[in-house]
C-alpha cells in the first residue's frame, strides 16, 4: 500500500471516523450496506457521515465527562473507576458541554473553520504510523473510498452553517488517544478516546493541555498569518476549559431545569451528590445568622 | 448636545453619573448589556441559568440569551470573568469593600514602604483618597458583616495564625477581621429564617443570608430596588442617578440607555489638542447606530473595553502604554475539607479576610456545586497525581498542587458543599507591561476588532511569586488551625476577575495614560473611571471601592475643571442611597 494512502487510512481511523463509519461504508466487511464505491458521490457521503460523526463526537465527550465526574455509567467502568452514585454523564454534563462547544462557546468560524481544516491535513501528515494489525477491518476499505470519507470530512468541517466546535476537538482528542495507546482503536464504543484507561485519558489531555509541540507545531504550519498563533492559543485554552465546562455542567442544574417555568423538574444530580438544599429548592434565606464577631458591628479610623 | 456622557454602567461609571446628576449636570448613560429591571421575573437562584459563562443571565454578552457571547481572544489557559448588563460585574460581586492599602500611595514612608509595587505609586497621597472613601462608605452604605458559621470557621483558623483583629477601615497590619461589605445587614427574620412568609419586606430588611451573592442580589422579597440588600450599582448608584431630581435639589435624573455598546469615541483638535467631543454606539435589539455629542466623555467599560474602544477608536498611543500593566491579583484557591458542618454555601458569599500589607489578603468564598466544581478544575498545574505542566507545587497542603479528577475530585464534592470552606488568594501583583490588552487579529465582531488578553502565569515578577507563595501558605494554615482534614492547593489558572491598571493613572509619563486627575494624557476632556484607571493592584485589596472613591474624586475635577463648580467631598454630607426620599422616587417610577 502506497504511503500517502495509509497515512490517510490512519489518520482516518487516528480520528475515529473510520471505525465510527465502517457499518455505513462499502466494501468493508460487514453488515453489506449495498452501496458501491461506484455510487458514492461526495455529497451522499456527507450525509452518511454526518450522523456518524454526530455519533462519534457524543461518544468522545461521553469518555470525557466520564473522566472528569465518573458514576455508574459504562464509560466509568470501561475506564476502570466503576462508582455506585450517579456521576456526570447521567447529569447532563454531555449535553451541557456539547451544547456550550457548539452552540455558544463564541470562538468566530474565521478560526475555527481553518483550525478544523488544519487538523485534517496536519494530523493525517503526522510521521506516527500504525502498525497494520491495529487498522484490522479498516484496511478493506479501497482508496476510493478513503478519500472520498477524507474529503467529506473535511467539507463538513468547513462548510456547516455553524461550526460545531465540539467535532473537531472530539477528533483531536481521538487521535490523542490513539498516540497514547494504538490499541484504542479498536474496542468497545466508537470512540478511542472513550476506550481509554483512566490513566491514559490522564495522558490525552496532558498532551491537549501542554499542547503537544509536535501537534501546534504542525498545525499551526498550515494556518495563515495573522491567526498563526491563535490554534495553538485556542488549544492551551481548551486543555483548561474542558475540564470546567464539564464539571460546571456535571454539577449544575442544567438537565433538570425548565426554561418555561423557571423551575425544576426533578433533583439535579449535583445537588444530591453535595448534600446541596436538602430540600431541594433554593429559597431566599437561611437561618444561618451568628452575631457579629466581637459583637463589633462597625469600625472607624477615628 | 449633553454634559457628559458616561460609557458604562459597571462599578465605576454610574458614580460618576450619580455625582454629576446631582450637581445638576445633563448626563447620559450607556451601557452594552441588558438592564434587568425586573430581577424577580428575569432572574433565578441557579448556578446554570445565572452563571454559566456562555449563556447564563449574568454573562458577557448581548441582551438577547439566544445569541452568542461576546468573543474575546485568550491566548493561554485562563477565564476571563466579565459581567455585562446595568451593574455590570457588580451584579456578581461579594460587595467587599477594603481600602487600598496606604503603600500603594505615593509618600508612604512606613518601615514596610518597599514592600509594595514601588515603581508603579498612585500618583498621590493614600490621606488624599480618604474623604473619598467615607463618601462612597456613607453613600453605599458600607458596614460591618456578619458572621455565618463558614466565617465563625474562618476565624477559627485565623485566631491560630498570630494576628490581630483589625478595628479601622485602613489596613495598618497584618490582621484579620469580617469584611467590610457594601451589604445591608440583616435585619428582622432576615438570617434567622427560611420561611418565606417571613422573607419578604418589610419583615425582613437587609442581607437574608441566603446564599446567592454571585446570581445577583434580589433579596429581601419586594424590596424597593434601592433597598436590596447588596449594594452592586443597580441597587445604589443606578437609583440614585435615575432620580436625581427627587433627593438632591439641584439634581438632574439621568438618562440611561442599555443595551447600547459603545464603538468608537469622537474627536476633534482644539487649539492645537485633541479633544474628545462624542460617542457613537449600536443597539443590539436593531443594529442601529447612534452618535451623540457632550462636553465631557467618561469612560467606564471596563479593563478589558475600555482599551478595546480606545485603540477601536484610533487614539493615540505615544507611549505604548495603553492595555498595558494589566494586574490581576494573580489569584489562587485553597480548598479545606472538614468533618463538621461549615455552611459554606449559605450566608453573604464572602464575609471575612486576612490582610498582609505588602503581600495581599485571604478571603473566604461560598459557592454553589455547579461553581465549586468549576473552581476546583481551574489550574495551571494539570491533574493532580497525573501531570503537573511542570509545576505542580508541594507545600503545606496534601499532595501537589493541581486539579483532582475523577475519583477524587467526586470524593472531594461528595464529603459536601456545606463542610469544605474555600479560601481566595488575592496577591500583590505587580503591573507588568507584558500582561495586556490588544486587539485580536481574529475577525471582529460588530463592534470592531475584539480584545485579546494576555497574561503570563508562569513569567511573573519574582514579588508577584513570592506573595502568592506566601500567601497560600497562610491560607493553608488558616484552614489547618480551622480544623480541616485535607487541603487542596490549586495553582489557580489565571481567573481575570479582579481587573487593574490597564489604562493606568501613574507619576511617570512614560508609563501611564491618566494623569493624576483620571484625565487622559494625550485626548483632553476624556476621563476614566473603571478599574483600569487604577494605578496598580492597590497592594491586594478587592478594588471596587477604591475605584468607586477614585470615580468621585474624578467626578469633582470634572466638575470644577469644565464646568466651573466647586468640590463637595469633605464639604457637604452625602446622602445614603437607601434615603427615603430615593425610595420614594423608585418606588413611583417603578424602577
Amino acid at each position: 500500500m502506497a504511503t500517502d494512502d495509509l497515512s490517510r487510512r490512519t489518520f482516518l481511523a487516528r480520528i475515529g471516523v473510520l471505525g465510527a463509519s465502517i457499518t455505513v461504508l462499502p466494501h468493508c466487511g460487514e453488515p453489506d450496506t449495498g452501496i458501491t464505491t461506484a455510487q458514492l458521490s461526495l455529497g451522499a457521503l456527507v450525509d452518511l457521515l454526518r450522523p456518524v460523526l454526530a455519533e462519534l463526537s457524543r461518544d468522545t465527550w461521553n469518555g470525557f465527562v466520564a473522566f472528569n465526574v465518573p458514576g455508574r455509567d459504562a464509560y466509568s467502568r470501561a475506564q476502570g473507576t466503576p462508582r455506585h452514585e450517579r456521576g456526570g454523564i447521567e447529569a447532563g454534563g454531555t449535553d451541557a458541554l456539547i451544547a456550550n462547544l457548539d452552540r455558544f462557546l463564541p470562538f468566530p468560524d474565521e478560526l475555527v473553520r481553518p483550525a478544523a481544516a488544519a487538523l485534517v491535513t496536519a494530523l493525517r501528515d503526522l510521521p506516527l504510523p500504525l502498525a497494520g494489525g491495529l487498522l484490522g477491518d479498516l484496511l478493506g476499505l479501497s482508496i476510493v473510498t478513503i478519500r472520498l470519507v477524507e474529503d467529506a470530512v473535511r467539507f463538513i468541517l468547513e462548510n456547516d452553517n455553524t461550526t460545531p466546535l465540539s467535532l473537531p476537538v472530539a477528533l483531536l482528542l481521538n487521535y490523542v488517544a490513539t498516540v497514547v495507546s494504538p490499541a484504542s482503536l479498536n474496542g468497545a464504543f466508537v470512540s478511542p478516546f472513550a476506550r481509554l484507561s483512566f490513566a491514559d485519558k490522564a495522558r490525552a489531555m496532558e498532551m491537549i493541555e501542554t499542547s503537544l509541540p509536535q501537534l501546534v507545531a504542525v498545525v499551526d504550519a498550515q494556518i495563515p498569518q495573522p491567526l498563526k498563533a491563535s490554534v495553538s492559543g485556542l488549544l492551551q485554552l481548551l486543555g483548561g476549559a474542558l475540564h470546567e465546562l464539564a464539571a460546571f455542567g456535571s454539577l449544575g442544574e442544567s438537565r433538570q431545569f425548565d426554561p418555561r417555568t423557571r423551575g425544576l423538574t426533578g433533583r439535579p444530580v449535583g445537588w444530591q451528590l453535595t448534600g446541596y438544599l436538602p430540600d431541594n429548592q433554593t429559597g431566599d434565606g437561611w437561618d444561618d445568622l451568628i452575631g457579629y464577631y466581637q459583637d463589633r458591628r462597625e469600625v472607624s479610623d477615628a | 448636545m449633553r454634559d457628559v456622557i458616561v460609557i458604562g454602567a459597571g462599578g465605576g461609571g454610574p458614580v460618576v453619573a450619580k455625582e454629576l446628576a446631582q450637581r445638576g449636570l445633563s448626563v447620559l448613560l450607556l451601557e452594552a448589556g441588558p438592564r434587568h429591571a425586573n430581577p424577580r421575573a428575569e432572574w433565578t437562584h441557579f448556578e446554570n441559568d445565572a452563571n454559566n459563562p456562555l449563556t447564563g443571565f449574568l454573562r458577557f454578552g448581548p441582551a438577547d440569551r439566544g445569541k452568542p457571547a461576546w468573543f474575546r481572544e485568550l491566548p493561554q489557559n485562563s477565564f476571563l470573568f466579565q459581567v455585562s448588563g446595568v451593574g455590570g460585574t457588580t451584579q456578581h460581586y461579594f460587595a467587599n469593600c477594603p481600602r487600598a492599602y496606604p503603600g500603594a500611595f505615593a509618600g508612604y514612608d512606613k518601615p514596610d514602604r518597599n514592600a509594595y509595587d514601588t515603581a508603579h505609586l498612585f500618583p498621590f497621597r493614600y490621606e488624599e483618597l480618604v474623604p473619598y472613601f467615607e463618601w462612597v462608605e456613607a453613600t453605599l452604605p458600607v458596614q460591618t458583616a456578619a458572621m455565618g458559621k463558614k466565617e465563625r470557621t474562618f476565624f477559627d483558623g485565623c485566631e491560630t495564625l498570630g494576628i490581630p483583629v483589625q478595628t479601622t477601615k485602613t489596613t495598618l497590619s497584618d490582621s484579620f477581621r469580617p469584611q467590610e461589605n457594601a451589604i445591608l445587614q440583616p435585619g428582622g427574620a432576615a438570617g434567622r429564617t427560611r420561611d418565606l412568609t417571613q422573607l419578604r419586606f418589610p419583615l425582613a430588611t437587609g442581607c437574608t443570608f441566603c446564599g446567592y451573592c454571585l446570581q445577583g442580589c434580589m433579596e429581601p422579597i419586594q424590596a424597593p430596588r434601592n433597598l436590596v440588600a447588596k449594594r452592586s450599582t443597580d441597587n445604589s448608584y443606578i437609583p440614585m442617578a435615575l432620580t436625581a431630581d427627587a433627593w438632591s435639589p439641584s439634581g438632574t435624573s439621568i438618562t440611561l440607555i442599555a443595551d447600547a455598546f459603545a464603538t468608537q469615541l469622537l474627536t476633534e483638535t482644539r487649539n492645537g489638542e485633541l479633544v474628545a467631543t462624542g460617542v457613537t454606539w449600536r443597539i443590539g435589539a436593531t443594529g442601529e447606530r447612534h452618535t451623540e455629542t457632550a462636553q465631557v466623555i467618561v469612560l467606564a467599560a471596563g479593563t478589558t473595553e475600555t482599551p478595546r474602544l480606545w485603540l477601536n477608536s484610533g487614539l493615540p498611543n505615544p507611549n505604548d502604554w495603553v492595555g498595558r500593566g494589566y494586574t490581576d491579583h494573580f489569584f489562587d484557591f485553597v480548598v479545606g475539607l472538614f468533618d463538621k458542618d461549615t455552611d459554606s454555601s449559605k450566608g453573604p458569599a464572602s464575609a471575612a479576610r486576612c490582610d498582609f500589607p505588602g503581600r495581599g489578603g485571604l478571603e473566604n468564598i461560598g459557592l454553589g456545586p455547579a461553581l465549586q466544581a468549576f473552581t476546583m478544575q481551574l489550574t495551571s498545574s494539570g491533574s493532580r497525581g497525573f501531570y503537573t505542566n511542570g509545576r505542580g507545587m508541594t507545600g503545606p497542603w496534601d499532595g501537589p498542587a493541581g486539579r483532582p479528577i475523577g475519583p477524587e475530585l467526586k470524593d472531594a464534592l461528595m464529603n459536601g458543599v456545606n463542610r469544605l470552606l474555600n479560601i481566595l488568594v488575592i496577591t500583590d501583583d505587580d503591573v507588568e507591561a507584558q500582561n495586556r490588552v490588544l486587539l485580536s487579529a481574529l475577525p471582529g465582531d460588530e463592534h470592531g476588532p475584539v480584545p485579546k488578553v494576555i497574561f503570563r502565569a508562569g513569567n511573573r515578577t519574582a514579588r508577584t511569586q513570592a506573595n502568592r507563595e506566601f500567601l497560600v501558605r497562610k491560607a493553608t494554615a488558616l484552614l489547618r488551625g480551622a480544623g480541616a482534614r485535607k487541603v487542596f492547593r490549586l495553582d489557580w489558572a489565571p481567573l481575570i476577575l479582579h481587573v487593574q491598571s490597564t489604562m493606568r493613572m501613574g507619576l511617570a509619563p512614560e508609563d501611564s495614560v491618566l494623569d493624576a486627575d483620571a484625565e487622559a494624557r494625550w485626548v483632553k476632556r476624556l476621563f476614566i473611571a473603571d478599574n483600569s484607571a487604577l494605578a496598580n493592584a492597590l497592594g491586594g485589596p478587592n478594588p471596587t471601592l477604591t475605584t468607586q472613591a477614585l470615580a468621585t474624586r474624578t467626578a469633582e475635577k470634572i466638575f470644577q475643571r469644565y464646568f466651573g463648580g466647586d468640590p463637595w467631598v469633605g464639604r457637604e454630607s452625602p446622602v445614603v442611597s437607601t434615603d427615603n426620599a430615593v425610595t420614594q422616587a423608585v418606588i413611583a417610577r417603578g424602577l
